[in-house]
């Protein structure tokens, strides 16, 4: 366990490369890493549902939707200004995942998995409801505006996104982190560990794990508001359920129960199915071996692969001590003067 | 207590470099960006896996010709156009807009491409046409026959579809039966969805009020349609229209048949092609499945015995052999491709010497072009007025195994 | 009422089609208590190595059809051996992940080596069957048929051979099936061999009436786990009333019911699912699933 000042420095510096990292690089690396403080959103979310009370959900960019939605909804119906329907669309998405949170209450490991699957699935289609179609768009979606600079900032629009983006990661990083590290954090991993014991001990299940509910779910709401704004359009087709999985997958290689880790797990989202074929041509080129590796289906397969060798080489493994690396290195690299 | 002051610092620390204004600016625009003197590069994002990949082969065919393009040596004795090589870059969005929106971007900000050409999709197009506007980027002949590509140009100055939208193709449908077969009882069945219902916006006023006796929509993701299909079988319609992507559209014609339902058969052009009836032939057993469908063609039909001397469509099926060995040349979606590619080749060409993007823009919305890849007597023309590029349909039916036109040209703006 | 008897056949036929890869999804959960995420992909991937054993190398169907079985026999053993075996003693989310990385990887590879292309593969009951106006391809007869089939098999298997005993021995209580002499280890590996054949016949019954592309089980997916959970997930009967049900009461309520329009039919699966998983987890035909805290 590293001591308190260390982790305070770590996010400090942390912080700093956040900060000034637009400086120096392009529009276009802003905008992409803007995606990827959105996905540290949602992890983090995912991460206190699923890495610290143990639940597994499938279902995460079904709330990422609902938040989407909401965003959407708010300002091309009712002309909201897209800064100010983030909070709503956090806590309207927040009372869903709460009251979902209720029958998951029942469901244990792979069920609630299959429930939660379903949601993913159920979601997005029922925006094309012919009743509330006139408010979601159907499957045509809505249309944003452009994502803008406001209050007459002196910065592009990637690189305002990209800060407020990663402003709000920074800010729910440390809400999450102080959720985690207290009463409450202690009770979660106690259900996570052992849910009978952690009711002999006095802890109220359906209090605690409809509340991780409502936490991750806020979480997945603020990140589909804001992915509703950078992308400037939510449609059906925009949450398949290859997202939750991707946010699954995120949680799982940057190490269960570690918050640090969701930085790594967003990284690993947003970039590995882009270079997926370049990963996959290095090792085919050394054998010899003449196979397109731009092909449909081959990032698929490489993803997968990594998936599994992060799976199989322990849980929290490969990724996790990659991680712990990392942690390890900018921890030296603190140190120096 | 000191402890907590530390990441508050942190906060305001990030938050004082927050508000330092973008320090550099970019450098001075480039007269094009993309074009060197020896080649253009330019993008598009298409589906190449996920559940719409059967779309994929329309970049394939792209891509195959302006391989093509870049071996051979034009009029002007130069290979590429005026010498300089097409590099085409295509992105798998996975028909999921949220890649759309960053591979744009990354095609744009990153890969600095000249233009998009041939993006396929409304859905995923939609989201980055207001960018690609404010960036002044040319979004050339979009995949998609919505209707808006033409229709809100005034807004969208720097955007243009291709094919005939999907309305007056409807439209030519409902005209065809109410003039040919007024006492008609009509059963529709549409994918659920704005491209099902862009169709249906045409064809129900065309056809007539009361023809209609029957409409089911279903869903792209559905295991079958078999339901829908003895619904509208119920309905004692005599014709039935099928509006869908090709699985349904297969699925449709082949349960029709099973169920014993032998009505009058139109299709939308995008499912009625030669390889997708040749499936529900063999899907269904049965050549009756699918004999008599009508539907309309604006492009050559590669399977149709008609143009089997043509030769346009040796050249198609001469480059796919070439440049995609194993692809099945009487999918007309590698047809589609090249002649979509060919436009964009043509319209580079009318760009002049040093092309800008505004000088192809004012290529494509201004095109006049005979284009060998289309039914004869027809033309590419796109004006201010007209921003429908292919604007002429012929209406063609599939009697054994091969698709017949028939009528007149129809003019559908 | 020819209308409604035709929708309550081809609602069977299609719950047919969900109750094949169902049976497989329940075997491999009574087997193995794992949920299989990457069961239809199991089955897409089988039925493309069938597909191209008849087209590429002039097999005859059916024995591209046992040559196949064969094949996904010894990938469900190998499966189970190489990924599965590794996680087993993990969290249930790590054996879950393993199934959705699984899924990934099939899904992937079919793409690649197949395309994308949208396919059309035989059917060995060509033709259509007409019984007082109402019509239903032989195929369709043919698939139900063979879910009853594979049903009454596995049931005798379970309930006559040795094999069959011990691997239920091994779901009840694997500590004792290994003091009495049984093999935990292979009882499992055989579990996700048995279930591997299951998915590709239910792939190969699927593949004539949705067409053949990689996307193909995925749909189809959804509908068999709700039907599995509906009939109980760990009984095989109740997999197939499970399917059957959903299938006849997906198309009557969308035939006879207004406000379900198509877009609410995967919901519907869904409040199905949900709503068993709540009021009844036994389902129709199993133990519970979930406990009371």
């Amino acid at each position: 366990m590293r001591s308190t000042p260390v982790r305070f420095g770590l996010f400090a510096v942390g912080a700093a490369v956040v900060a000034l990292l637009p400086l120096f690089v392009s529009e276009f690396r802003a905008f992409e890493l803007a995606r990827v403080g959105i996905y540290v959103i949602a992890l983090l979310g995912l991460s206190v549902l699923t890495g610290y009370a143990g639940q597994i959900s499938l279902g995460h960019g079904a709330f990422m939707a609902v938040g989407a939605y909401t965003t959407a909804i708010l300002t091309t119906r009712y002309g909201i200004r897209d800064l100010w329907t983030i909070p709503l669309a956090g806590l309207l998405t927040g009372l869903v995942g709460f009251l979902f949170g209720f029958p998951a209450l029942r469901l244990v490991g792979a069920y609630l998995a299959l429930a939660t699957f379903a949601l993913a699935v159920a979601v997005p289609s029922l925006a094309k409801y012919g009743r509330i179609e006139e408010y979601t768009g159907g499957g045509g979606g809505l249309l944003l505006n452009l994502p803008a600079t406001p209050f007459g900032l002196p910065l592009s629009a990637s690189d305002w996104l990209y800060y407020l983006c990663w402003g709000l990661a920074g800010l729910l990083f440390v809400a999450a982190w102080l959720l985690v590290r207290g009463r409450i954090g202690r009770a979660l991993r106690a259900i996570r560990e052992n849910e009978l014991a952690a009711v002999s001990s006095g802890i109220s299940l359906p209090a605690f794990k409809t509340f991780a509910f409502g936490v991750s779910a806020f979480y997945g709401g603020v990140a589909g508001s804001l992915y509703a704004i950078t992308i400037n359009y939510v449609n059906p087709d925009t949450f398949p359920v290859g997202l939750s999985i991707l946010l699954l997958t995120g949680v799982v290689v940057g190490g269960l129960g570690s918050l640090a880790g969701v930085v790594f797990g967003a990284l690993f989202i947003q970039y590995l199915p882009l270079y997926a074929s370049d990963l996959l041509d290095w090792p085919l080129s050394r054998l010899g071996l003449k196979i397109d590796t731009s092909a449909p289906g081959a990032p698929a397969v490489v993803y997968g692969l990594i998936l599994l060798a992060v799976l199989l080489l322990g849980s929290s493994g490969a990724a996790g001590s990659l991680a712990r690396g990392t942690r390890a290195l900018t921890n030296s690299l603190a140190r120096r003067p | 207590m000191r402890r907590k002051l530390i990441p508050l610092a942190a906060v305001v620390a990030a938050a004082v470099l927050v508000t330092i204004p973008g320090a550099f600016a970019g450098s001075a625009r480039r007269e094009a960006p993309g074009v060197t003197a020896r080649s253009v590069t330019i993008g598009g994002t298409f589906p190449i896996s996920g559940p719409a990949s059967l779309y994929a082969p329309i970049a394939k065919g792209m891509q195959v010709y302006f391989s093509y393009i870049n071996a051979r040596r034009g009029p002007d004795r130069k290979r590429g156009v005026y010498g300089r090589q097409i590099v085409f870059k295509i992105y798998d969005d996975q028909y999921n807009p949220a890649q759309t929106v960053q591979l744009t971007r990354r095609l744009v900000e990153q890969d600095k491409v000249f233009a998009l050409v041939g993006g396929l999709g409304t859905e995923p197009q939609t989201p980055v046409r207001p960018y690609l506007n404010q960036q002044k980027v040319p979004q050339l002949y979009v995949s998609t026959g919505a209707t808006t590509w033409g229709a809100d140009r005034k807004q969208y100055p720097w955007t243009i579809g291709w094919q005939p939208d999907y309305q007056s193709e409807g439209r030519a449908y409902g005209d065809f039966i109410r003039r040919t077969d007024p006492s008609a009882k009509v059963a529709v069945l549409f994918q659920n969805d704005d491209y099902g219902k862009d169709y249906l916006a045409g064809f129900k006023p065309a056809v007539g009020a009361g023809r209609i006796v029957a409409e089911v929509g279903y869903e792209v993701t559905a295991p079958s349609v078999t339901s829908q299909v003895a619904q509208l079988k119920a309905s004692g319609a005599d014709s039935f229209f099928v509006v869908g992507t090709p699985r349904g559209t297969i699925q449709a014609l082949v349960t029709a048949y099973r169920l014993g339902w032998r009505p009058k058969l139109y299709v939308n052009s995008v499912s009625a092609t030669d390889a997708f009836l040749t499936q529900a032939t063999a899907a269904a057993g049965s050549r009756e499945a699918v004999n008599g469908v009508v539907t309309t063609a604006y492009l050559k039909d590669p399977a149709s015995p008609k143009y089997a001397n043509d030769k346009t469509v040796a050249t198609y099926k001469r480059l796919l052999a070439k440049y995609a060995p194993g692809a099945d040349p009487n999918n007309g979606l590698y047809f589609y491709g090249m002649a979509k590619a060919d436009t964009f080749v043509q319209t580079l060409y009318r760009a002049g010497r040093n092309p800008t993007r505004e000088s192809l823009l004012n290529a494509a919305v201004n095109l006049k072009l005979k284009s060998p890849w289309l039914i004869p007597g027809t033309t590419i023309e796109s004006s201010a007025k007209s921003p429908f590029p292919i604007s002429t349909v012929k209406l063609t039916r599939y009697t054994n195994g091969a698709f017949t036109e028939f009528g007149g040209i129809i003019k559908t703006r | 009422m020819q209308q409604l008897a035709q929708q309550i056949v081809s609602g069977l036929a299609l719950g047919a089609v969900y109750a094949s890869l169902a049976l497989a999804i329940v075997l491999i959960h009574r087997t193995t208590h794992v949920i299989n995420f990457a069961q239809g992909e199991m089955g897409m991937f089988t039925t493309f190595v069938a597909w191209s054993l008849i087209t590429n190398h002039g097999f005859s169907y059916w024995a591209a059809f046992a040559t196949t079985l064969a094949i996904a026999f010894a990938g469900g053993i190998l499966l189970e051996r190489v990924v599965i075996r590794p996680v087993e003693s993990a969290s249930p989310l790590a054996v879950i992940m393993v199934t959705i990385a699984l899924f990934v990887v099939l899904n992937g590879l079919a793409s690649w080596i197949w395309s994308a292309e949208t396919r059309n593969f035989p059917s060995p009951f060509p033709g259509v069957v007409t019984v007082w106006g109402v019509s239903l391809s032989r195929h369709e007869v043919g698939a139900i048929a063979v879910s009853l089939v594979v049903l009454a098999l596995l049931w005798a298997f379970f309930r006559f051979t040795r094999l069959g005993l011990a691997m239920r021995a091994v779901a009840i209580g694997p500590e004792p099936s290994r003091l009495l002499g049984v093999r935990v280890g292979w009882m499992l590996a055989l579990g996700w061999g048995f279930a591997a054949v299951l998915s590709a016949v239910s792939g190969m019954m699927v593949a004539p009436i949705v067409f053949l592309d990689p996307t193909m089980m995925q749909s189809v997916l959804i509908y068999a786990f709700a039907a599995a959970v509906l009939g109980g997930i760990d009984s095989p009967l109740g997999a197939v009333v499970g399917g059957f049900a959903l299938g006849v009461g997906i198309n009557l309520l969308s035939t006879y019911v207004d406000f379900v329009t198509p877009e609410l039919e995967l919901p519907v699966a869904f409040a199905v699912l949900i709503g068993v998983l709540l009021f009844r987890p036994s389902g129709l035909f199993g133990r519970a699933v979930v406990r009371r805290v």
